[in-house]
């Protein structure tokens, strides 16, 4: 079996794993932390039989197929940096497990622990074996997310809010700007696997895009591993329990950003930018971790801020794109590994047993404690740097590369920060020994501290074993797994690889090494006093202008969102409006206009007469917008204007249909006129009608310059077809009447029904209206305005009735002569609706009630009947629905003359149009007599002949 | 022939006449005393069709002389609007029951819209395109406002209306143009019309009002004004309904018309669609940041949401709009799961929408929370959750047809938007204590709620299929 097939188990395992102290949450925690570290063991002996072949020099490589579409497949790849990580990873983890065994009380839900745990250990240790980028991303994302569960476990301590608030804000945030940066890698290699991506380094560092692929890269990177601007999380994720403390915060998550950027480095290191952005940031984080390191007085922050401060020496080796810097790295990333870890667990145990973590209550317990001392000072000399332990070894590796690195030009600027940063680790190591363990043994620790038992420091102490053995041995302990990461990281045999060890001769690394130890301790002598200037300077808070930056964005979000939606919907349409102008324009300016193919008309001067008058009654009537009478009256005008545009452009049947439309309407509104109020709206200020003017004329001129555009070239037109088909296909040579009941026909029928279906509606919401309050605000109508005495005017009533016969063989003629000449069943319906509405301004409601016959509720009924049953008969001919059908008929005493079946549909048309109109009518006159008018329900009556009965009974 | 073309268009002649004869016999029978049945009809129905469209179509038939297109296009909206909407209505109905907004109107309103919307995403012809729209459109009026005696409600409704109208104007307009231009409203002779990889100026500002007219339906930036409100307004099953089914519709119909009949030039309206997709995604991820009513967060988040889909327009590749039916598929499916938690939200049995009563929602209900929190991730496009694949697909289109800054922007947009669904996260896990939010104990809402959450994780072993479908869909639209 080829061991690559390890690799997927290897990175399942811990997910399995995670189920089983999930389900057995109250199985007790040493079952649980079995459990948990059987599949940790499976695969460190996975990963040690896999080791052979990667130290032989080969990458194990699998892949399976997942979403290929999306480039995403499940392939993992072992060389020696993964083989490092791995290895870290896995063992820490064993190590944490066997500390949080001891750690956690009875109290604490162990299994839920655990089952985090395992989840964590799986997600990075997918990220150090993905071979493809996007798997690993997936992997990054699950680290923040389990780690958000880790951080949460402690759900009570109120502190821990904000750091896990932050801690997922920030990383969660570089890790989706990291998917863009991934996007870019995976298209410029043309695979999203990370062997041909770091392949391709060439192609990346030479593409138009490797900058902004780097800096979202490192988006994702920084955050992960806190370096500045974004360091402040990580000492504010501290409130979690310490091993969540130990294994993310200084082992392993932290450590993926370095991961990434040491993965990364053949494919983006080694130009101008990386170094300025990578070891610049590096440098910033080491020096400024250091020096806030050194005035926490919380064990913890103390550690976590030094844990930044190592991460960012670390970032600045892998920045400086040297071969000796990137083994300076990597052997720096095991040695932090070994102390910080260690001294973790120390902070823990303190606080396990004193109850506190702050150093100022703190000291004396060199001999409460002997076993945890020994284990603090040895991890604590190693991280101080001083020879013999493991932490000198890599700091001399780095103050050596420091030393002859440039920075723009200046020689001295990274070597002196490099030193700082030495003398301030120095300082606060010692601090961390000096003021915990050395002084006086206090007597008001909140509780008694002594030794935990052995399998709480068990996990510490053999770390500080391997700090010794390393620091002594190096190249006999760690030397090969070195050379072979770091050879994995520069992705090609190392040039100048020499064998680790102490003495180098005197360097000036050892000169800076020593100048920062006694530095160190002159600070460390000097602390009281610089404490006091450090608490009296103000300084910036990461964790202050973090919340007010998130205050900023939201008030500034706000803002936004209260300016673009404050609610009235005159903004909306506004916005909207504008908007479309805009791509409207855009589009216009961008495509390429045809020249006009159609000279312009000359213009009489009555086109200009009619012209005229639409422009100014428009016009009018925004000036005249109050009063409402006289806006009907100009918009009537308007209507006229445009049927007599019709005439003159030789379309009567469209001007006939306009002005009977126009007349209805006009006259309904009239009615309804008087039951507005009798208030207007305030009106908007000046601004705001300038520029809602500006916004109209805008779009006004727009469209009216598109159409005019339009009009300028030639098109196609579908008129011609009507026109030759109106006689032959449709048995009528007027051809709006041909395309309403024939071509059109389906279009009409639908239309009357809507019309009919508006009118039951008008009538059904007057129903409904009327039995609510506006009723009771009609019924308590006050009519300031004088009436006229004179409601039925003898004249107008004689007149309409005398019109009435008439207007009703003018409809009927319109009717009839439809199909060939103008007219039509839609104008019929029309004149006739006319007709009785005059009946009733004159005469009343109540009076032309009376001599109803036909219910108008019937009327739609029958009409859309009639006109269905027309379209249905053709299906008797085996026909499409509506197909029309004409024949020639002569009758004898008449003329021969046309029937087609459109007549009968026709018919209903007219008499779905006139119930229609006369149903909204009675809806008008409804209100009016809840409103109290009269004349609505008492029929008019003038009887002249009662009159005359009446004078002659008198005179007789 | 007639029947052909009947046989083809039979699933949507069978919903239609559903809902006619649901609303005559409620009408007759017991009125909102059988809205409960109708409403588990439909819901019956909506699943029937969906498995029938699902399982028995096959091919590209174009009904009524194009008219009308049945396609794999056409069935991977249907099926997504037909279950989404049936999860819906399915976990709207003890909801409205209890507040007495259960009307028997409702499951026929809805039903009518989504005939609409599967008039929609099969529109072959300018003219059955706005059938389709204002079939859907007009259903959705009148359910924006159901609740009456609400000033919200009914505001929302009105607000609703009278932009939609102004949008359906444009869109018509549009139409109107493009028919001028080419002469025909059929899709296939209108690309026909731009087939020299150019649109003339005349189709050109016809395509604009179009996408315009559309962008409004689709809630894209800046025609997006009527969402907050109308989420906010409307009850919340409703809101859950608008964010979810006619969403797909609009966007399916978006692609439909885009690459049918303005396939041949995606230059030109490329750029129009990704200025609209960028800013969506911005207005949405940073106008949401603000708010403190989830169900306004959500209108904004679906804004946002847009924008990325649109992005996978923009690209006018076969593979964008994979992307697109991709991220909508997951984008349903998040929704409904994020709207099934927000309807159990409720406090004395009132329903509360107030973000910060979510403070330590984890303690009171760790199962839910848990569920909400894997919703939410998936949400914010974070990996491995479901919701990064759809974001990365689209991400992925935009990228390859040269739009790399839409795809920076598309990235910097939902690490500003990850902000806010975080800080829901955060509430729920590390808030203030408080008084403790009750929960809605329905089954239905509760296995939606855990199902959705189950997907976003489960569903990235290989997306259940729906990649394969949603390329193959893409397929017989880009060619």
């Amino acid at each position: 079996m080829n061991n690559a097939s390890l690799l997927p188990i290897m990175a399942l395992l811990p997910f399995l794993g995670a189920l089983v102290p999930g389900l057995m949450i109250r199985a007790g925690r040493t079952a649980c932390a079995t459990f948990t570290a059987v599949p940790t063991i499976l695969a460190l002996v996975m990963l040690g039989l896999c080791a052979p072949d990667v130290f032989r020099g080969e990458v194990l490589q699998i892949e399976f197929e997942w979403l290929p579409a999306l480039g995403l497949s499940v392939s993992f790849f072992l060389d020696g940096l993964g083989l490092l990580f791995a290895g870290m990873i896995l063992f820490v983890g064993l190590l944490i497990t066997l500390y949080a065994r001891f750690y956690l009380s009875g109290d604490d839900p162990a299994g839920q622990f655990f089952t985090y745990l395992l989840l964590f250990q799986g997600a990075m240790l997918g990220i150090v074996l993905s071979n493809n980028i996007l798997l690993l991303l997936i992997f990054w994302e699950l680290t923040s997310l389990s780690s958000f569960l880790l951080i949460g476990y402690w759900t009570h301590l109120p502190e821990g809010r904000q750091g896990a608030r932050m801690a997922l804000t920030v990383t969660g945030m570089g890790g989706l700007s990291m998917i863009a940066g991934m996007l870019i890698l995976g298209n410029i290699a043309g695979s999203y696997e990370l062997t041909d991506i770091l392949a391709a380094g060439d192609a990346i560092k030479s593409s138009d895009y490797y900058l902004p692929a780097l800096l979202l890269i490192l988006g994702g990177a920084f955050t992960k591993s806190a370096q500045f601007p974004f360091h402040f999380w990580l000492p504010h994720a501290m409130a979690a329990p310490t091993p969540v403390s130990a294994y993310l915060h200084s082992a392993t998550m932290v450590k993926a950003g370095v991961f990434l950027m040491a993965r990364m480095w053949p494919a983006l290191a080694g130009t101008d930018a990386w170094f300025y952005a990578v070891g610049t940031v590096g440098l910033i984080t080491m020096v400024l971790g250091a020096l806030i390191a050194l005035f926490k007085d919380d064990l913890k922050a103390l550690l976590a801020f030094s844990t930044v401060s190592h991460l960012g020496l670390l970032t600045m080796m892998l920045g400086f794109g040297t071969e000796a810097a990137a083994i300076g790295a990597v052997f720096h990333i095991i040695n932090h590994l070994t102390f910080k870890a260690a001294l973790f667990m120390t902070a823990g145990i303190v606080d396990h047993e004193a109850h506190t973590r702050d150093i100022k209550r703190l000291g004396g317990l060199r001999h409460l404690m002997p076993i945890t001392f020994v284990i603090a000072v040895i991890a604590g000399l190693s991280m101080a740097g001083i020879p013999l332990f493991n932490g000198f070894l890599s700091k001399e590796l780095m103050l050596e590369e420091a030393a002859h690195t440039d920075w723009r030009g200046s020689h001295y600027a990274v070597p002196i920060l490099a030193t700082l940063g030495a003398l301030l680790s120095v300082a606060y190591s010692f601090r961390f020994i000096s003021h915990t363990f050395f002084g006086p043994v206090r007597d008001d620790y909140p509780a008694k501290p002594h030794d935990p038992n052995f399998g709480m420091w068990a996990a510490p102490g053999l770390l500080v074993v391997l700090v010794l053995l390393i620091g002594i041995f190096p190249q006999a302990t760690v030397g090969p797994l070195v050379e072979l990461a770091a050879t994995a990281v520069v992705g090609h045999e190392l040039h100048h690889w020499h064998d680790l060890k102490i003495w180098h001769g005197v360097t000036p690394a050892l000169i800076m090494s020593a100048i920062a130890v006694l530095g160190g301790l002159i600070l460390l002598a000097l602390h009281r006093p610089l404490e006091r200037l450090w608490n009296a300077v103000p300084r910036p808070e990461a964790k202050v202008i973090f919340d007010h930056v998130v205050g900023w964005a939201v008030a500034g979000s706000d803002w936004i969102a209260h300016k673009t939606h404050n609610g009235a919907i005159s903004r909306y349409l506004a916005i909207f409006v504008v908007s479309t102008l805009a791509l409207g324009a855009i589009a216009a300016s961008g495509g390429g206009l045809a020249p006009a193919t159609r000279a312009l008309l000359p213009v009489p001067p009555l086109a200009w007469i009619g012209f005229l008058l639409l422009v100014v009654a428009a016009i009018a009537v925004v000036l005249l917008h109050r009063e409402r009478f006289l806006s009907l009256i100009l918009i009537s005008i308007v209507g006229l204007g445009v049927s007599g545009g019709f005439v003159y452009l030789s379309a009567p049947d469209l001007a006939l249909t306009q002005i009977s439309v126009e007349t209805v309407t006009i006259m309904l509104m009239l009615l309804a006129l008087h039951f507005l109020p009798k208030s207007t709206p305030a009106e908007s200020g000046i601004f705001r009608r300038v520029r809602d003017g500006a916004i109209a004329l805008g779009v006004g001129g727009a469209v009216a310059s598109l159409t005019f555009a339009f009009l300028l070239r030639d098109f196609s037109s579908i008129s011609e077809f009507h026109l030759t088909q109106s006689k032959v296909g449709g048995g009528g040579t007027n051809v709006v009447n041909v395309i309403l009941v024939d071509f059109r026909g389906y279009d009409t029928f639908g239309e009357i029904i809507v019309l009919g279906i508006a009118g039951l509606i008008i009538y059904a919401l007057m129903h409904a209206l009327l039995d609510g309050p506006a009723a009771r605000r009609l019924r308590n109508w006050e009519f300031t305005q004088e009436r006229s005495r004179d409601r039925h005017p003898m004249l107008m009533v004689i007149a309409t009735r005398v019109m009435l016969p008439m207007t009703a063989m003018v409809g009927v003629y319109i009717f009839l002569r439809g199909h060939n000449e103008p007219g039509g069943g839609f104008v019929a319906g029309l004149i006739i609706a006319i007709a009785l509405l005059m009946q009733y301004m004159a005469s009343g409601f109540g009076w032309a009630q009376e001599r109803q016959r036909i219910e108008y509720h019937a009327m739609i009924g029958w009409g859309v009947a009639i006109a269905g049953l027309t379209g249905t008969a053709a299906w008797l001919f085996g026909k499409p629905f509506l197909t029309s059908s004409f024949g020639y008929f002569h009758i004898p005493p008449i003329e021969e003359f046309e029937l087609a079946t459109a007549m009968a549909f026709d018919l209903g048309v007219f008499l779905t149009v006139l119930g229609a109109v006369m149903l909204m009518l009675y809806s008008l006159s409804r209100i009016a007599r809840y409103a109290g008018e009269t004349v609505n329900t008492a029929a008019m009556d003038y009887d002249p002949s009662q009159g005359i009965r009446e004078t002659t009974e008198e005179e007789r | 022939m007639i029947s052909a073309d009947l046989n083809i268009i039979a699933p949507e002649i069978v919903l239609a006449v559903f809902a006619m004869l649901g609303l005559v016999a409620a009408v007759y029978s017991g009125k909102d005393r059988v809205a409960g049945i109708l409403l588990w009809a439909t819901v019956a129905l909506f699943l029937v069709v969906a498995a029938w469209i699902g399982l028995n179509g096959q091919g590209t038939n174009p009904a009524f002389g194009g008219m009308f297109m049945d396609d794999a296009f056409s069935r991977f909206a249907k099926v997504i609007i037909l279950l989404s909407a049936a999860a819906i209505l399915a976990m709207s109905k003890d909801y409205m029951e209890r507040r007495d907004l259960l009307r028997f109107e409702y499951p026929v309103l809805v039903t009518l819209a989504i005939v609409g919307m599967m008039m929609m995403v099969s529109a072959g012809d300018l003219i059955a395109l706005y059938m389709g729209l204002e079939l859907q459109s007009l259903a959705l009026y009148v359910v924006a406002s159901l609740r009456r005696d609400s000033v919200k409600s009914t505001e929302a409704g009105l607000k609703y209306f009278v932009l939609g109208a102004l949008s359906s104007g444009l869109l018509l307009y549009g139409a109107s143009l493009a028919y001028g231009y080419a002469g025909t409203t059929l899709f296939s002779g209108i690309v026909v019309a731009a087939s020299d990889g150019h649109l003339s100026l005349g189709l050109l500002i016809a395509v604009v009002f179009i996408i315009a007219g559309l962008g409004f339906k689709v809630s894209a930036v800046p025609f997006h004004m009527w969402t907050p409100d109308v989420y906010e307004g409307s009850p919340t099953p409703i809101t859950a309904f608008f964010a979810t089914a006619p969403k797909v519709a609009a966007m399916a119909l978006f692609a439909r018309i885009l690459h049918d009949a303005f396939g041949q030039a995606p230059g030109d309206w490329g750029q129009v669609i990704a200025l609209i997709a960028v800013l969506s995604m911005f207005l949405g991820s940073i106008a949401a940041i603000g708010q403190r009513n989830i169900k306004r967060l959500m209108a904004y988040s679906s804004i946002a949401h847009m924008g990325y889909a649109l992005m996978g327009l923009a690209a006018g590749t076969e593979f964008g709009v994979t992307a697109l039916l991709v991220y909508m598929a997951i984008y349903v499916t998040m929704n409904v799961g994020t709207f099934a938690f927000i309807l159990t939200m409720e406090r004395d049995g009132q329903p509360v929408t107030d973000i910060d009563s979510l403070n330590m929602y984890s303690k009171a209900h760790p199962g839910r929370a848990f569920a909400m929190l894997i919703l939410l991730f998936s949400l914010a496009g974070v990996p491995p959750m479901l919701g990064f694949f759809g974001k990365f697909y689209v991400l992925r289109a935009a990228y390859e047809a040269g739009f790399v800054w839409l795809a920076l922007g598309g990235v910097l947009a939902s690490v500003i938007g990850a902000y806010y669904y975080l800080r829901i996260v955060f509430l729920m896990y590390f808030g203030k204590e408080q008084e403790e939010l009750g929960v809605d104990r329905s089954p239905i809402l509760y296995g939606l709620l855990m199902t959705s959450a189950a997907i976003m994780l489960i569903g990235i072993v290989n997306m259940f299929g729906v990649e394969g479908a949603a390329a193959a869909a893409a397929a017989t639209l880009v060619n």
